[in-house]
């Protein structure tokens, strides 16, 4: 019973400490040629882990470990984020938006950059297990 | 004296330098400031190797630098100065700011620095070479009585591609004590990741953790001269080591080109950042845990 307990006041604390507010910056958006590129690693979903420890080195101060998104961050696991191609998400890693708190990660490597983009989409799963259960 | 130059050494070689991805350059600047809300705490250290007759010195700096927002970052370096069997002196403060210009990645990108410096004539960390070189053999504690107030600019040009860093500083240093005119320098630096792809495991020593390259760096002369003659050049070898998540060491070894150089500078650094130290900071005042 208490690890019941326990287990629903975590998520209450998660899901309130979450940006679910979250709204695009309508001026940032991906070129449709970035946008179009496709992921280089597709075909390696193992490399995601590569992907974990560097989002966990460089992304989650901001965005939580499970990208929940924390005070302005982008929460990664919104639909409105994960319906945006990989080429685009790849793009807004790559550029940041800095006005609006997001740095630019154009100092990782390019293929380092596509591992954070297959272990973003790790996100999305979590977001589909919250709206089934 | 001796033990007085170790404890010195010590003091500022415990605060350490590194960070995420950064280029390894310790003279070049490129594009990247520091992300928002973030404090790197650093310590530096030059030590000159002297031709016959001159003194090997050891010079010190501490640096915090701070995100203010994703386009503004600002630093602070307090410096020091050791020559053993000489004396070991504080040799000032800077206060430095990047502007990033441009919003989006481009294939050049711009960032404007300005500095100022509250120094003293025994200062020999070497951040930046510029103007015509003297190398003196007066003694620390006369070169420390000579304040000079400086004001220093720099236009960052740099680019990334496939996973190279090029970089390109000109620099222009007024030092506002002296009527020595405007003195010129640049550094250009060049470098990139040992690895392209990130390994599963946490690994201290595996290739992507080590980023190397090369820089070139050195004075231009002033308006009173402008040109290579009387200028220190140097060529080093970069190489920075990312020790974990939040911490990184970084080493060169700079050969002098010209006579006017010393011959060899050995440089190395520890970085230490603090993620999210503004919000930490802020929650402490607004009495949040
Ligand atoms: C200093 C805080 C900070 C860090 C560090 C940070 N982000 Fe962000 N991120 C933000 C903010 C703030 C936004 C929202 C920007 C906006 O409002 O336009 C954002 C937005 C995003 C978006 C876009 C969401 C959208 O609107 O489509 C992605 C993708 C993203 N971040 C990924 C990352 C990754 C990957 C890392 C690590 C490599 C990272 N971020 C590191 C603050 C940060």
């Amino acid at each position: 019973m208490t690890r019941i307990i326990f287990v629903c006041m975590l998520a209450v604390a998660l899901i309130s400490a979450q940006n679910t507010h979250y709204q695009p910056d309508a001026n940032w958006r991906a070129p449709d040629e970035a946008a179009a590129k496709e992921n280089p690693l597709a075909e390696k979903p193992e490399l995601a882990a590569g992907g974990k420890k560097l989002f966990k080195r460089n992304c989650v101060e901001c965005h939580g470990d499970s990208g929940q998104g924390l005070k302005k961050a982008a929460d990664l696991q919104l639909p409105i984020v994960q319906n945006q191609s990989d080429g685009a998400l790849f793009w807004k890693i790559t550029n940041g938006n800095p006005d609006r708190g997001m740095p630019s990660f154009s100092g990782i490597p390019e293929l380092q950059r596509w591992q954070l983009v297959l272990y973003l989409r790790k996100f999305k799963q979590i977001d589909t297990e919250k709206t089934q259960n | 004296m001796k033990s007085r130059i170790l404890v010195f050494i010590f003091l500022f070689g415990i605060t350490v330098i590194l960070h995420a991805q950064e280029a390894p350059y310790f003279v070049t600047y490129d594009h990247h400031l520091e992300e928002p809300g973030n404090l790197e705490i650093a310590t530096w250290t030059t030590i000159g190797i002297p031709r016959s007759g001159q003194n090997l010195f050891v010079a010190p700096f501490a640096e915090f630098e701070y995100g203010i927002t994703g386009r503004w970052t600002t630093e602070l370096y307090l410096e020091g100065q050791g020559t053993p069997g000489d004396s070991a002196v504080f040799t000032g403060w800077r206060l430095e700011n990047r502007f990033r210009l441009l919003k989006r990645e481009h294939w050049i990108n711009p960032i404007l620095y300005f500095e100022y410096e509250g120094i003293n004539e025994a200062t020999k960390i070497l951040k930046e070479v510029v103007g015509n070189a003297e190398i003196s053999s007066e003694r620390n504690a006369d070169l420390a009585a000579v304040h000079a107030h400086e004001i220093e600019a720099k236009l960052i040009l740099s680019s990334n591609f496939h996973d190279w860093n090029l970089s390109e500083n000109f620099i222009v240093e007024k030092n506002l004590s002296q009527a020595e005119g405007f003195e010129f320098g640049y550094a250009l630096g060049v470098s990139r990741p040992l690895s392209k792809i990130a390994s599963g495991n946490e690994c201290h020593f595996c290739l992507e953790n080590f980023n190397a390259g090369v820089e070139l760096y050195g004075g231009l002369g002033s308006t009173n001269g402008f040109g290579f003659h009387q200028t220190a050049h140097y060529l080093a070898p970069v190489i920075s080591w990312q020790v974990s998540d939040n911490s990184s060491f970084h080493f060169s070894p700079s050969f002098g080109l010209t006579n006017v150089s010393y011959p060899a500078l050995l440089r190395f650094g520890y970085v230490y950042e603090i993620r999210g130290f503004g919000q930490k900071l802020a929650r402490v005042f607004e009495g949040k845990p």
